[in-house]
């Protein structure tokens, strides 16, 4: 070996090392300015949007969204108690929003879609949730697929992708229908319900939610198996912020191991003060290299379970069994309970 | 006319029956309608006080009875998210008194002893800074709260009048830059009215609020509120220049010729002359375009907003309240209702009072 190649090989060793305890965070990055500002711009909503952005009866913020906007500003300053400022933002405004850096980042939400990532400069996290657009019918036209349907009305939320979908997949079906398009969700529900359509499209949680309160009785509604489309559903960041960007997948990715390893809200002191294993010791900041290698504080992923708890409380306390909704978590558990979501891997 | 033949004094009875049951046809379509309009206010009295629940926290009781009445109790539980919006919950009665001293600095300069600039102008400029202080906070140890928190029928009067009042003498200028002796500023004031006029009040809002901060030096942009209410304020200025050049042209020539013959100058003649009775002449559609403005201030929502309109979708936007829908938009018309009908009545007795249509 050469001296040249050993000194090379030195060299890569020795930036490794370094790079271990040292975070690369651009100077421009948002992560910065954020941690700078000393509080964190996340995105709310112009009214409501059932359990993933409510008003409670105090005025204050919650749901499944709002929750990871805590957890993301306990991770960023150890607690979102004066730390966070949720904006309220309508649909239509939230890309600009995030554009002209009114909030910071959005989690609303929002389906990854191909236009969004390339077209409108977005960055996507990895998936936290997965929402399936199914109908929901009449029960006395006794239809089981949305091809029954054929012939008669949809109603739909305009312009955003359910409308996009629904299309696609009538056309790409063959059936014949009419899709009426409402701007509020309100007034959407009240249409089928008023029987101005004979179905209603919409995300199933939503569906899930408003067939409780169906005015004739949940029995007289059927929620159709049909898939018409999946979303997945990110947090997005402006393109070209990987730091920022990396933030907001490891904040995902510690609720998830946290779930995994049983770590909640209530015993994070006691495993914190008696890690099992060497990488939960890490991953709490008991060892370091857990936070700097982002830029944060190691205790972050601590402070983020202390305050909010795991990814299966966030859900639970929002739209799970926690919840008046009692949505079964499905296709959104861990991979170990039948769902598509795991945490990465810590090393 | 020596002999005027007084007719008969009719009785009440008398009169009825000549009125709504003089035939057979009458009779019947009388009671037809009387029947109909009877049943429609039965049921609505029925939906909304008979069999209404108006206890706080009764979202049960109203749920297992979904075919009954009315469930007030959405609005008796959570009526301070459409009064105050997302206001801190411990501050909210700064938000209260603000609303009050806006409401009653608007009452006062309705009286006409109101009715000079020297009065107006310091009664505004108090109502506003007294608003101001106790919404905004961060002075004689009041909590800072942002713009952005502000809501419900707070930010909507607020946004009401500083479009009101920013609009009006920007209404004023235009429509006399409209009139110029000088041909291009007079056709330049008319492109630029009728290009804001052929644009949506919706696009204008957006472009004050979100299109706007990409243009502008950072030092300029301002909160989004107060781009907004600029935007708007210059929406409620071209209309309502034209309704105030409406008002002039419909003023006799001879009046300012006798004025300039007098020897008075451009701004006495409009002062006293033109524009008392430009204003004068152009009272209802004025009190029309305030309605409107009233009422478009809910879309605001759009940019993110927490309006009334807004606040009131919140407030039944829980799982808990999701059924109430209806209930809570009838509290928030109501709202407006009220805001509306009393700007109605004002302008019926404006009206009355210079003899607009009589003289």
């Amino acid at each position: 070996m050469s001296f040249k190649i050993k000194l090379a090989l030195a060299t890569t060793a020795l930036v490794a090392t370094a790079g271990l305890s040292q975070a690369q965070v651009a100077e421009d990055s948002k992560l910065l300015e954020v941690l700078d500002r000393g509080s964190l711009l996340c995105s709310g909503h112009n009214g409501s949007f059932l359990g993933f952005a409510e008003v409670d009866d105090q005025g204050k913020w919650k749901g499944v969204d709002i929750d990871l906007c805590r957890a993301l500003a306990a991770g960023l300053f150890g607690t979102s108690e004066g730390n966070l400022e949720i904006v309220p933002i309508s649909w239509a405004q939230r890309w600009p929003a995030l554009q002209s850096g009114d909030i910071d980042v959005v989690i609303k939400v929002s389906g990854w879609t191909q236009s969004r990532d390339t077209e409108l400069n977005l960055a996507y996290s990895t998936p936290y949730f997965i929402g399936a657009f199914q109908a929901m019918a009449k029960a006395d036209l006794g239809a089981e697929a949305i091809a029954d349907l054929d012939g008669g009305s949809l109603c739909v939320a305009a312009g955003t992708s359910t409308e996009r979908a629904t299309a696609t997949f009538l056309e790409s079906n063959g059936i014949e229908a009419e899709l009426l398009t409402f701007e509020n969700g309100d007034e959407l529900r009240n249409s089928y319900y008023e029987g101005r359509c004979d179905a209603i499209v919409e995300w199933a949680p939503s569906l899930a939610a408003g067939r409780v309160d169906a005015p004739d009785g949940a029995d007289n509604h059927v929620i159709l198996d049909d898939v018409i489309a999946l979303e997945a559903e990110g947090i997005i960041v402006p393109e070209g912020d990987p730091d920022w960007l990396d933030v907001q997948n490891w904040m995902l990715s510690s609720l998830w191991f946290a779930e995994l390893e049983g770590i909640t809200s209530e015993n994070v002191d006691e495993v914190r003060a008696n890690p099992p294993s060497e990488t939960i010791a890490k991953f709490l900041g008991v060892s370091p290299g857990y936070g700097d290698r982002l830029g944060l504080s190691n205790d972050w992923a601590y402070n983020m379970i202390k305050e909010v708890g795991n990814f299966a409380e966030i859900y639970d306390r929002n739209i799970g069994d926690g919840s008046p909704y009692g949505l079964p978590r499905g296709i959104n558990s861990l991979y170990n309970a039948g769902g598509v979501f795991y945490p990465f891997i810590i090393d | 006319m020596a002999d005027v033949i007084q007719p008969p004094k009719d009785s009440f009875q008398s009169r009825i029956k000549a009125r709504y049951f003089a035939t057979r046809r009458d009779t019947v379509i009388t009671v037809v309608f009387a029947a109909l309009v009877a049943w429609v206010l039965w049921s609505l009295i029925d939906w909304a006080l008979l069999n209404a629940t108006f206890a706080p926290n009764a979202g049960d009781i109203c749920r297992e009875d979904l075919h009954g009445g009315a469930c007030w109790s959405v609005v008796s539980t959570r009526w301070r998210i459409v009064l105050f919006g997302l206001y801190p919950f411990e501050e909210q009665w700064r938000s209260a008194i603000a609303c009050a001293v806006m409401v009653a600095v608007a009452v006062l300069s309705c009286v006409p002893w109101f009715w000079s600039a020297k009065r107006l102008a310091p009664l505004w400029v108090v109502g506003f800074a007294v608003f101001y202080i106790l919404m905004r906070g961060g002075f004689f140890g009041l909590t800072e709260v942002t713009e952005q928190n502000w809501g419900g029928l707070s930010l909507t009067i607020f946004i009401f009048s500083g479009t009101s009042l920013l609009g009006m003498p920007l209404a004023i200028i235009f429509a006399l830059l409209r009139r110029s002796k000088l041909p291009w500023i007079a056709r330049t004031m008319a492109l630029v009215i009728d290009t804001i006029r052929s644009l949506p009040l919706l696009s204008i809002m957006f472009t004050f609020a979100i299109v706007l901060p990409f243009v502008l030096p950072d030092g300029l942009t301002g909160d989004k509120l107060y781009r907004v209410i600029i935007g708007y304020a210059l929406f409620f200025a071209c209309y309502q220049a034209e309704i105030i050049r409406g008002g002039m042209q419909a003023l006799p020539a001879g009046q300012e010729e006798a004025a300039k013959a007098l020897g008075l100058g451009y701004w006495h003649r409009i002062g006293y002359i033109v524009l008392p009775q430009a204003f004068r002449n152009a009272l209802p559609p004025t009190i029309n375009q305030f309605v409107i403005t009233v009422k478009e201030t809910s879309l605001v929502t759009i940019i993110g907003f927490f309006d009334v309109m807004a606040s009131g979708r919140a407030a039944s936007g829980t799982a808990e309240w999701n059924f109430a829908v209806i209930e809570m938009y009838v509290f928030v018309g109501l709202i407006f209702l009220v805001f509306v009908f009393s700007l109605s009545r004002y302008g019926a007795y404006l009206e009355r009072r210079l003899g607009v249509g009589k003289r």
